[in-house]
């Protein structure tokens, strides 16, 4: 059975539709890149994939439980416990310092777990890191906090919407190292870009275009 | 770390690392608690601090005679034991009597015609208690022989500070006139064993006032000289006065004449009538007592005492005091001979009316003597203070209005400006819930703060209250700290409904939204 299975999802705001009659599956362990230009429809289909959005029409089945049907409180749950968010503009908590960002997403899943959280950041690179507060890390730094939140509660499936949109070239290698990494750990993940390096990494790359599926393209080069 | 120190993390790095924002919430729920805090303060104390002001206009309870018990020392003790001792705050007793000006000490400056004072005996470091409005130009008397003299009097007799003044008092004696008699009655055997009986009058001095004699026994024409208006005695000497005429003044016993040469205030017996004689002389020897007459009638006497004062003080009080001359109690003892005699006893007594009431009551049962309420004092001051009370519940009432409006916008601003945020701690999982729980534990915990600083501000600015408004200090009321520490942490939590309620309503799909 495929983690994620689209069926016919159409979203439609008004005359327009984001989405138009999109079907799609994802395998357990993949990784895919969802490609396209801007308003193409991506960061609709990742809220709805995210649980954060529910399609106008159509079924999106997220480890066999059927999303679009499900209330608000019933997302977030499954939000939660099933999904790790990595997001363009880093959002972190600006208040709080990076171990304690971590440790805000144990919060809202189970128990905050600082020594857990401080490994999290040592697999990011970033354990000297642990006490700065987001404005004393380069945009990089936090964006590797944000993996580091991601994956923290061992979500079966991570979203990324532009990782790398704001990194400089450096960064967004050790962040592309990063998936591989989470990736041979057999961990899904989406990953919405523009930019073809990146959707080069990945095993799978689906284009949209005006809301619809334009073309599939698998990796042949994809080394795991 | 557990779920709850990770909440408390969040909420106090919240508001302790993003200052500027936070800081003007802190501030408005400050200062909304400091005047608060104050307002309750000095709404606590006013009742106390307004007894305390309103007794300086005098005294609000009076003693007067009562229906079973005259005002003396004893009643007047007896009352005040009723009345516990810190409430008590001074007790004067006063005498009036109406006295003549005599001039100054040495006579001179009388007024042709009679001019008359009341002057008032009383205890001067009572009157200081009791009024202290009163406004004393030189001193209070402190020695014998010193006055206070109103402001008036001293204009109308011409007497200045340091000048004497002389006053004569009228003592009205009562004199009982008419004697109490005391009457005796004796028989003693007369002729042939007849029996004679008397009855004697005694003056209360013991003298015999006068004899009635009963002869009726006796042969008529042998006593036929005992009562006649004159007799002739045994020794043939006339007497210009009748037989029983003889007794008259004389202290018993008597004696009956013997010889010629017998003393004058023996009693002579009447020629002719020896044994008859000599029976009345023992029936008045043999008479006991069978009664005392006290059928006698009072008038009264006056004595008039004339005193010399130096008059160490003059009186203004705007008042009819002004009118009067006051002198020690001791002065006026020696003036009318009367000791511990007073009027009218002005009390102070701190309490509510309903206290003062309770009291009162308590008096008349307890003392016998009549205690009335100054209603003047106490009406207006349960006036003045149901005004006050009602005017700071009202300025409460606005201040914590105020301060809801001032929290609840801040709280929507940094919502909107957290929008991110919470749209991130939602899109992480964070429940409905959870926002709430967040944003009401900020808000629990801003009101915490500024209830803390607004309890500590508060006191001092009551303290200031007090200290212009009523010249005093204030009583510290310890239950008012976590009482403002609630009041504001509800206040804050209350003003942050509507807030909680826009930050629930946050999307969380806005974070993926680029922007
Ligand atoms: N809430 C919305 N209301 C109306 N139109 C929307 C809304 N969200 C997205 N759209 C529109 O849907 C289209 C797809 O948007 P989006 O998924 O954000 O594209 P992309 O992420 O590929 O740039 C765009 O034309 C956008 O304007
Ligand atoms: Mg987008």
């Amino acid at each position: 059975m495929s983690l994620l299975e689209i069926k016919n999802v159409s979203k439609i705001y008004g005359e327009l539709k984001a989405l138009d009659d999109v079907s799609l599956s994802v395998e357990k362990g993949e990784w895919v890149a969802i490609m396209g230009p801007s308003g193409s429809g991506k960061s609709t289909m990742m809220n709805i994939i995210g649980c954060m959005d529910k399609p106008s029409k159509g079924q999106v089945l997220l480890d066999g439980v059927d999303i679009s049907k499900e209330s608000g409180k019933k997302l977030t749950e499954i939000r939660r416990d099933k999904i790790g968010l990595i997001f363009q503009q880093f959002h972190m908590v600006s208040y709080l310092t990076a171990v304690e960002n971590v440790m805000v997403s144990q919060y809202y899943h189970s128990m905050p777990d600082e020594k857990e959280a401080l490994e999290a950041l040592d697999r990011v690179g970033l354990k000297q890191r642990a006490r700065h507060l987001p404005s004393q890390l380069s945009g990089g730094e936090q964006q590797r906090v944000c993996v580091a939140r991601a994956l923290i509660n061992h979500p079966e499936l991570i979203l990324a919407d532009e990782p790398t949109g704001n990194l400089d070239e450096a960064n967004e290698n050790i962040v592309l190292d990063l998936f591989k990494q989470l990736h041979r750990e057999g961990t899904t993940l989406i990953v919405v870009t523009h930019d073809p390096e990146v959707g080069e990494a990945a095993q799978r790359m689906i284009v949209l275009e005006h809301g619809r599926v334009a073309k599939e393209v698998v990796n042949q080069n994809f080394e795991a | 770390m557990s779920k709850r120190r990770m909440f408390f993390k969040m909420i106090t790095a919240s508001l302790l690392r993003r200052r500027s924002r936070m800081l003007i919430a802190l501030l408005s729920i400050a200062v909304g608690a400091t005047i608060l805090a104050g307002l309750v303060t000095v709404y606590v104390d006013v009742p106390r601090q307004m007894a305390a002001s309103f007794r300086s206009y005098g005294a609000n309870m009076l003693l007067m005679p009562g229906e079973t018990a005259d005002l003396d020392r004893q009643s007047t003790d007896a009352a005040l034991s009723v009345i516990s001792e810190e409430k008590l705050l001074g007790a004067t007793p006063y005498r009036y009597i109406y006295t003549e000006f005599m001039g100054n000490q040495t006579g001179e400056g009388k007024y042709s015609t009679q001019l008359k004072f009341m002057t008032a005996g009383t205890a001067f470091d009572e009157v200081q208690k009791t009024s202290p409005y009163f406004a004393v130009e030189g001193r209070y008397p402190e020695a014998q022989r010193e006055a206070l003299v109103g402001k008036n009097v001293a204009n109308t007799i011409g007497v200045k500070l340091g000048g004497n003044v002389r006053i004569a008092y009228d003592r009205v004696k009562t004199v009982n006139v008419g004697e109490t008699q005391t009457e005796l009655q004796g028989s003693a055997p007369g002729y042939y064993d007849a029996e004679v009986s008397v009855t004697v009058i005694l003056d209360p001095d013991g003298t015999i006032k006068a004899v009635a004699m009963d002869l009726s026994r006796q042969t008529p024409f042998r006593v036929a000289g005992m009562t006649t208006d004159s007799f002739t005695d045994t020794y043939g000497v006339t007497h210009a006065e009748s037989f029983t005429d003889q007794f008259k003044g004389k202290q018993l016993p008597l004696i009956l004449s013997q010889s010629e040469n017998d003393p004058d205030d023996y009693i002579d017996a009447v020629s002719g009538a020896t044994a008859s004689s000599k029976a009345v002389v023992d029936a008045v020897n043999a008479a006991a007592e069978v009664g005392v007459n006290t059928d006698t009638q009072q008038i009264t006497d006056t004595e008039r005492v004339t005193m010399s004062f130096t008059v160490v003080g003059l009186l203004e009080t705007g008042g009819e005091e002004e009118d009067y001359i006051y002198i020690s109690q001791r002065d006026m003892e020696d003036l009318t001979g009367e000791k511990d005699r007073f009027d009218v006893v002005e009390l102070s007594v701190s309490g509510s009316s309903e206290e003062l009431s309770a009291y009162a009551g308590e008096i008349s049962d307890k003392a016998g003597i009549e205690a009335r309420l100054v209603k003047r004092v106490t009406k207006s001051e349960a006036s003045v203070l149901g005004k006050l009370q009602g005017l700071v519940f009202l300025v409460t009432l606005v201040v914590l209005v105020l301060t809801m409006i001032s929290v609840s916008t801040t709280m929507t601003a940094v919502v909107s400006e957290r929008r991110k945020e919470i749209g991130l701690r939602k899109a992480l999982g964070a429940s409905d819930n959870s926002i709430r729980v967040e944003f009401l534990g900020e808000g629990l915990f801003l009101g915490l703060l500024g209830g803390v600083i607004g309890a500590v501000l508060g006191y001092v600015f009551a303290l200031v209250v007090s200290r212009e408004v009523f010249g005093s200090d204030l009583q510290f009321n310890i239950l008012l700290v976590p009482a403002t520490i609630i009041v504001s942490m509800l206040v804050s939590a209350l003003s942050c409904l509507i807030p909680v309620k826009r930050a629930v309503a946050i999307d969380p799909a806005l974070v993926l939204k680029g922007e």
